[in-house]
Parts: structure tokens; C-alpha cells; sequence
């Protein structure tokens, strides 16, 4: 069996959220600050990694939503293409994206098709690469499960 | 991968056959309808493309309409005789759905008014022809017969798709109904010449035209339904449509008219003598096919109007008499279990609607009295007397229609009449009326056409319209004489009849000398060509792929070296080290230094593990230039990369500890060739900067964006902006492909699962 470590366990729970927040917190503000899907994308991928290592590569692809690397890096790329046809069936060019501004009384909350299409890649890129970084740290777990009995 | 999906309880009710039939039946009321109503020609067009002048452009005039007429009437036929011939086989949905998907790219191919929107169509039946005659695709001589078929149509488009190229840029057009308006007014330039080589390649190839006839046979391995359709009803006839429709541009060039003369006459001949081969009734009539198309291709080629008219009546008669007889084939082979001449004889008893409908058709592709063979026969006579031949093509006329009277006997007669001696087929039994029906209302038409040949005379008189240049009406009139065709026709007759007669004894003569012949005929040739590319691959793999991971890099990065080297050489003693303006500062230079000691460090590194710690810090060191000279973003992914990278890779490594299987590197630590590469590329890539950094840089699109970022985007992230805003397009594209490379990849990494199963169970 694959050999725990507690400590790495019990924190890898807050900070998988943590880490998980911090993307989210990076995709969003990155439009104007540094950040953006590619970077939350790949922030996100490391929290998968953080999961894979505390728990196993079996449960961290658990874990990702839908549960599934490729559907969820498929989902990504549909969210992207998607993002561009309202601007479509508008009239303009495919991509053209659309602003609008939601007042909410305390703050105004601007919503754009651009968010959905950074929103795809972020996930596409999270997708993606936690389908590579998962598969591979799947080895680890092979070894650790047939390493004690060599 | 279809038959998972398919329907094991097994077929279609009869609903949803009806339902499929409908979409034929209706496309020919749409057709006929058309046809009574509407002056000729007919055309539409819509914008496709327009920057490259692409219009989806699609024009009706006689001679598409009768193959319209062709492709429904006999697509009709075919898709109730498909209903019955595979009455509970699974895959029925799959034949139908393709069936009706090929009858869409037909009606594509015959209407279109432009070549790239005719090529794609073209293209199309092409690749359903190899779904449909790899129908079977549990059988391996079918898998194997389809891919034959879609290696020669397939290579012939790619030639088509050049010419048609070439023939657009020559002429200025891409619209054919202009192009065939131009063409005559051109000079013969090697351009031109070159399309036209390329065109009668792709034609060729798509009509099964020496030297590329012998994929037509074996495509036999199709189900009957697919067979009478595409293989003597429509696709083959696509080659000779294309010709005929580009003969009224091309006609005057001696290239053309030798060359569908010539070709059209050595398929019509071998075509006549390897169907005497043949013991399989359906390779019979597939080499009778053949044969056909070539005398249609060499009535194409014939000057004068007589030849026109003889074009359009030989296609409609065809598709009369073949498509039945095909039926009748199909019939017996689900009646009897078998197709080979030898085992059958006296089916009329057991089956004696399909005997009508073969007798029916036979009388036709014989060309007796009162049938449209008939007054197709009399039609090809004047015009090959009309036209300027040779002496002894009256002489051939005869043998070929011979042979044709001697096919017909074998498929009409013989089978049914002929006592075979011993009764090997006593469970023979007629098909069901959707077997039955489409046949003979098939050969009922040819011999209604034949009795009253004025019905047909609107018809090709359009045809004939449409493929004479001056477009004045053509005068002819299609009527039953019995004058000098009798005559002749009964001189083809007595040696037909000779022929059918000593069937046995001729095949047995051909089969000997056949079988020196095979040897270094087309189709051998072919198979040998084919081998080929496996073995040069095989070749090419064993030379470069050597399965080392350090042999790849070094070939890669040894190709990055010389390709560079080879563009910069030139530039060499212009480049100059850029004067450094002042101190760039403490963070550069420490970042620079973090990539130096990386660098070395993982040189010099023997443990892997460590080696890939010293590489990460060249990764980090690299992340820090990025901070310190502005480009945050690209630092953070940088980072963010590194970690992810080296922990993967260090688990990976870790596992393969455990399993004491990623010892140390073995190599020395000095390798004189290793060192060269790696100052080589060096070398290379510091000439490539500096001759980048040399010319100026042109400030006008960062400008531009780092202006309209915020009004035009609301973004102050001009990287991001410019990722999900300015060249959203572009990023759509990227996480594609970083999606697809995944897709790519699962096998691989599914590949390193199996160990644990293995493991677990030892």
C-alpha cells in the first residue's frame, strides 16, 4: 500500500482550497493586474498535484470537477469557442466580446464574454495538464503500491 | 466502430426503410417535376468564400439533368432493393445513411457550376464509395478492395485538384459554364496542357479508364445494392460526366481527343476480354462495365454531334440495363448463395421474376429490337461512321458488341436456361417483391424507352445540348429503324452468339495466358507500389528512430544548428555585440548568475534527481529575468511551469528509485560531440538574437496596444488583453491544441497503467 504521510495529508485539505482560491482570485484579476486563465489555470493544476501527492493521482482526478481531466480541459475549449458567439448572432466578428456592467447597490460588478473565455482557458489548461501531471504521478502510486514487495 | 453502435437485434423496420427510400423517391419527384416545368438551364448561387472568389454556384442544364434523373430513378431502386437485400443485417442503417450521403455528393457533382465546389463533392463520393465498398469491413479482401479503390480515385483528385487549379488560373474563372466559354479563345500553354493531362488522370482514375481500370472489379466486394449504384449506375459515370462536360472547351485539342480515344478504346477492348475471364457473374459484369465506360469515353472523344447524341443515350441505356442486371446478380447470390457461373444453371423455375428482369435487361445490353440498346447500338453506328475513325473500327464495334451479347447470354440466359448438369443450388428461392420489383420496373423502362424511343428524345436532346459547343439545337431524331444497324446488328448478333457458346472453352484459354499476364499487370504493379511505403517507412523509422530519447534531442537540436547556420551565414559579418549602456543592475545579473550555476550544475550532475533540481533553477533564474525586465505575467507562468515540472518529474523519478531502475547517467562526463552540439546551438541561437536585436524595432503594435487596451478592451493587462481579447482567435487555437495533445497522449500514459494490474496480481 502507498505509504501516508499524515501531516502532508492533513494539510493538503485547506490548502487545495487555498490554492484553488488563489487561482480563481488570479484569473479574475487578470485583466488588469498580472494574472489570467493560462497562469490560474496552471496554479490550479498545481493544487490537482498537491492532491495527487498527499492522497493519490486516483483521487485527485476525483477531485477535479466533473472528475475527469479531458472532459474538463473539452469543457474549457467549449466554454472558449462558445464565448464568442453572442457577439455572432449580434452581427459582429466571431470573438468580439460583449461588456456589460451588473449595478449590485454596493459595487458595480462588470460581466463579459471575455470572463467566459478566460474562464475556458483556465480550465482547459487546468484539464490538460492535470490529465499529464495526474497520469504521470500515477507511476508514483504504481511503484509505491508494488515497490514494498520487491 | 460503427458496428458497436449498430443495432444488434439486427435491421430496420419497415418504417424507417421506407423512411430512408423516401429521401430517393422524393429527390426524383423533385427532378421530374423540375423538369416538365423549367426551361434549362437552371442556376443558383450563393457566396461562400468570397475573398477567394469561392461562390457556391450550382447550375442544372440538360446533361445534368439526365444524370440527376439517373441518380434518383436509380437511387430509388436501389435504396428499396437494399431494404430487402439486407432485410435483419445490422448494418442497414449504416448503408442507408451512407447511401443517402453519396446520393447528396452525386447530385453535388452533376449540379455544380463551380470546379472547387465540384472537386469537393468529387472528393466526397470518393470517400463514401470507400465506406460503401468496405461495407464489410469484418471481410479483409472488402477492407482491402476499398482501400485499393479510394488509393486510385483518391490519388486521381489530388491530380484533379491541381488541374483544376491550373485550368481557374489560365482561364480566370473558376465558374465552369464560362471556363467551357473561354477555353476555345486560349492559346495551348504548357499550363493549360498540364491541366489537361491532370484532369483526364483524375477523370480517368474516377471511370476506371486504362491504366487505372482494375480497381472497378474488385470493388465487387460491396454489397449489390452499392454495386449497381455506384459502380454502373452513377460514381463511375462521375469521369465521363466531368469529360463531357469540359468537351465543349476542350474538344478541339488533338491531346484530348487522342487521348479519350485512345484510352476509352483500349479500356473498351481489355475490359470485353478479361470479362471473359471472370466465373464470378458479378466481376463479369463489373469488366463489362469497364468496358462501357471506356466506349463512352471514347464517344466523348469523337468529334461531331452524332457522338454527343450517343453519349447521352449510352448512359441513360447503361444505368437501364446494368443496374437490373446487377440486381439479378444480387438476387441470385441471396438465392442460391453463390455468384460463380459454374455452380448455377436452370434458376428459372426457382426464380422466375429475376429470370423476367434479367431476360428484360439482357435484351437491352444485347441491343435487340424494341429495347433501348437497340437504338443506343444504332446511335453509336452513325456516329462512329460519321465521325472520322478508322477502318477497322466498324470491325471492333462488332467484337465489342459481341462480347456484350455474350455477356448478356451468360447473365441473362445461361444462368437461367442452361441445364448445369448437376443441381447444386436446390434451395434457390426468389427474393421478396423489394427484391423483385426494382429490377424489373428497371428493365421495364428500358424497354418501354426502346419501343417508343420519343420519350426519351427530350431528354437527350438536352444532353446533347449541353455538351455541343454552338448550342443550337441538335437535329436527330431517336426512332426505331430497321435499316443498316439490322444488318449489323444481326452480323454482332451471330458472333455473340458464337461467343456466349464457347464461354467455357475461351476462359479456359484466357485463364492460362491470364496468368502470365498477371504478373506484370496494373493491378500487380499497384500492390508492388504500395509495398513500398511500408518498407520505406519501415526504413526511414529504423534510421531515425532509434527509440533513445538523447539521440532525438541531439538530432533536433543538431537540425536547429545547421538550419540556422544556413540563414544567418549570410548575415555573419554584419552582426556586432550591442554596446551595454551602463550597469543593467543587481536583479539581472543575479538572475543571470542563477542560470549560470543551474546550468553547470546540471552538466556536471551525475544523479538525476539533482541533475533535475540544477535544470529547475535554470528555469527559476530565467522566471527572475522575466520579473526584473518587466513582463510579470510570463514570470508568474514561468514559475508556476517550473514547480509543476519539477515535481512530476521528480515523483517520476522518485518511483523509478524504488524500483531501482533509474540508476545514475552512465555516460562519461567529457563528450567531445555532446560539447560541440551544445556550443554549436549556442552559438546559433546568440547570432539569432543578435541579428534580431539588430534591426530596429518597430514600435507600431505595441504601441497600438498598449492604447487601446483599455478603451477598446476595459483591460489595463495588456498581455492578457492581447491573450483573450485583441487575438482571442489565436488562444482559442492554442488551448485546442494543448486539449488535443492530451487526447493525443492518453494512450501513452494509459500505457504505463497495466504495471499495477500486473504488479498487483504478482
Amino acid at each position: 500500500m502507498r505509504s501516508r504521510v499524515i501531516i502532508l495529508e492533513a494539510a493538503a485539505g485547506p490548502l487545495y482550497l487555498l490554492i484553488l482560491a488563489a487561482s480563481v482570485w488570479v484569473l479574475l484579476r487578470g485583466h488588469n493586474e498580472p494574472g489570467g486563465g493560462f497562469i490560474g489555470g496552471l496554479i490550479a493544476v498545481s493544487a490537482s498535484i498537491l492532491w495527487a501527492v498527499a492522497r493519490g493521482s486516483d483521487a485527485a482526478r476525483q477531485r477535479l470537477p466533473l472528475r475527469d481531466p479531458l472532459i474538463l480541459g473539452a469543457t474549457g475549449v467549449l466554454l472558449a469557442a462558445l464565448s464568442g458567439v453572442p457577439a455572432l448572432l449580434l452581427g459582429d466578428a466571431y470573438l468580439t466580446h460583449l461588456w456589460a456592467t451588473l449595478p449590485l447597490g454596493f459595487t458595480d460588478l462588470k460581466v463579459s464574454t471575455v470572463l467566459l473565455f478566460d474562464l475556458g482557458v483556465y480550465l482547459c489548461v487546468w484539464g490538460a495538464l492535470a490529465g499529464y501531471a495526474l497520469a504521470l504521478l500515477a507511476v508514483d502510486d504504481e511503484a509505491a503500491a508494488s515497490g514494498g514487495e520487491r | 466502430m460503427a458496428a458497436v453502435t449498430e443495432d444488434r437485434r439486427g435491421g430496420l423496420g419497415w418504417v424507417e426503410r421506407g423512411l430512408f427510400t423516401a429521401l430517393p423517391t422524393l429527390a426524383l419527384g423533385l427532378v421530374v417535376w423540375k423538369l416538365a416545368l423549367l426551361e434549362l438551364p437552371l442556376s443558383v448561387s450563393w457566396s461562400w468564400v468570397p475573398a477567394l472568389g469561392i461562390d457556391l454556384a450550382f447550375r442544372v442544364d440538360g446533361l445534368s439533368a439526365l444524370m440527376l434523373l439517373m441518380i434518383t430513378g436509380v437511387g430509388t431502386a436501389v435504396f428499396v432493393y437494399a431494404g430487402g437485400y439486407l432485410a435483419g443485417h445490422p448494418g442497414l442503417r449504416r448503408l442507408y445513411v451512407l447511401l443517402s450521403l453519396f446520393m447528396l455528393a452525386m447530385i453535388g457533382c452533376v449540379t455544380a457550376d463551380h470546379l472547387v465546389v465540384l472537386f469537393m463533392f468529387w472528393e466526397a463520393t470518393s470517400v463514401l464509395s470507400f465506406l460503401l465498398v468496405g461495407f464489410d469491413h469484418e471481410r479483409t479482401d472488402s477492407r482491402k478492395s476499398a482501400q485499393q479503390a479510394l488509393m486510385i480515385t483518391g490519388t486521381g483528385g489530388l491530380a484533379l485538384l491541381g488541374g483544376f487549379i491550373m485550368l481557374g488560373q489560365a482561364s480566370g474563372t473558376y465558374v465552369i459554364s464560362e471556363i467551357v466559354d473561354v477555353l476555345p479563345s486560349l492559346a495551348a500553354t504548357p499550363e493549360l496542357t498540364a491541366a489537361l493531362v491532370l484532369i483526364l488522370i483524375g477523370a480517368f482514375t474516377k471511370s476506371a479508364q486504362f491504366p487505372f481500370h482494375f480497381w472497378l472489379p474488385n470493388a465487387m466486394a460491396a454489397p449489390t445494392p452499392v454495386s449497381a449504384y455506384l459502380h454502373s449506375a452513377t460514381m463511375v459515370k462521375l469521369g465521363v460526366y466531368l469529360l463531357a462536360r469540359l468537351d465543349p472547351g476542350f474538344g478541339e485539342w488533338p491531346l484530348w481527343e487522342w487521348g479519350l480515344k485512345g484510352a476509352g478504346s483500349i479500356t473498351a477492348a481489355w475490359g470485353m476480354v478479361l470479362a471473359l475471364r471472370e466465373r464470378d457473374l458479378k466481376r463479369i459484369l463489373a469488366w463489362s462495365t469497364v468496358a462501357t465506360l471506356g466506349t463512352l469515353v471514347t464517344l466523348v472523344g469523337l468529334r461531331g454531334e452524332g457522338a454527343t447524341v450517343a453519349v447521352g443515350t449510352l448512359l441513360l441505356a447503361h444505368a437501364l440495363y446494368k443496374a437490373p442486371l446487377f440486381f439479378v446478380a444480387g438476387n441470385i447470390d441471396h438465392g442460391t448463395g453463390t455468384r460463380v457461373i459454374d455452380h448455377l444453371g436452370n434458376l428459372r423455375h426457382a426464380m422466375p421474376w429475376t429470370a423476367a428482369a434479367a431476360l428484360l435487361a439482357g435484351a437491352s445490353m444485347a441491343g435487340m429490337p424494341l429495347s433501348f440498346g437497340y437504338v443506343v447500338k444504332d446511335v453509336i453506328l452513325e456516329a462512329k461512321s460519321a465521325g472520322d475513325v478508322f477502318a477497322f473500327a466498324k470491325a471492333a464495334n462488332t467484337v465489342f458488341g459481341a462480347v456484350a451479347v455474350a455477356v448478356a447470354g451468360v447473365a441473362a440466359v445461361r444462368v437461367f436456361w442452361r441445364h448445369p448438369g448437376v443441381n447444386e443450388t436446390c434451395e434457390a428461392h426468389e427474393g421478396g417483391p423489394a427484391l423483385v420489383a426494382p429490377p424489373l420496373l428497371l428493365a421495364l423502362a428500358g424497354i418501354t424507352l426502346g419501343t417508343f424511343p420519343f420519350f426519351a428524345q427530350e431528354l437527350i436532346a438536352g444532353a446533347t445540348g449541353a455538351m455541343t459547343p454552338d448550342a443550337e439545337a441538335v437535329a436527330f431524331s431517336l426512332a426505331l429503324e430497321f435499316g443498316p444497324a439490322l444488318l449489323s446488328l444481326l452480323a454482332t448478333f451471330a458472333v455473340g452468339v458464337v461467343v456466349y457458346l464457347l464461354w467455357d472453352p475461351l476462359h479456359a484459354r484466357f485463364e492460362r495466358a491470364a496468368r502470365r499476364v498477371g504478373r506484370i499487370g496494373m493491378a500487380a504493379q499497384f500492390e508492388r507500389a504500395l509495398s513500398w511505403i511500408p518498407r520505406s517507412a519501415a526504413a526511414s523509422t529504423r534510421a531515425l528512430q532509434t527509440g533513445r530519447l538523447p539521440a532525438y534531442v541531439a538530432l533536433a537540436a543538431g537540425t536547429i544548428v545547421i538550419a540556422l547556420a544556413a540563414a544567418l551565414v549570410a548575415d555573419w559579418p554584419s552582426l556586432y555585440w550591442p554596446s551595454a549602456d551602463g550597469w543593467p543592475g543587481g536583479g539581472p545579473v543575479g538572475a543571470c548568475a542563477l542560470i549560470v550555476f543551474g546550468a553547470v550544475a546540471a552538466v556536471l550532475q551525475r544523479d538525476r534527481l539533482v541533475l533535475l533540481l540544477a535544470a529547475g533553477l535554470v528555469g527559476y533564474g530565467s522566471g527572475l529575468l522575466f520579473l526584473f525586465t518587466g513582463a510579470p505575467d510570463v514570470a508568474y507562468t514561468q514559475f508556476t511551469v517550473e514547480t509543476v515540472f519539477v515535481i512530476v518529474v521528480a515523483s517520476v523519478l522518485l518511483a523509478l528509485n524504488r524500483q531501482h531502475r533509474a540508476a545514475g547517467l552512465a555516460e562519461p562526463l567529457w563528450r567531445p560531440g555532446a560539447f560541440m552540439l551544445a556550443v554549436g546551438f549556442g552559438a546559433a541561437v546568440t547570432a539569432l538574437l543578435l541579428v534580431a536585436t539588430a534591426g530596429s524595432f518597430d514600435t507600431a503594435l505595441s504601441q497600438f496596444f498598449a492604447e487601446r487596451s483599455v478603451p477598446d478592451a476595459y483591460g489595463r493587462n495588456v498581455v492578457n488583453v492581447i491573450l483573450v481579447d485583441f487575438r482571442a482567435l489565436d488562444t482559442l487555437g492554442e488551448i485546442t491544441v494543448v486539449l488535443l495533445s492530451l487526447i493525443a497522449a492518453v494512450p501513452l500514459l494509459q500505457a504505463l497503467r497495466p504495471a499495477r494490474d500486473k504488479g498487483d496480481g504478482a
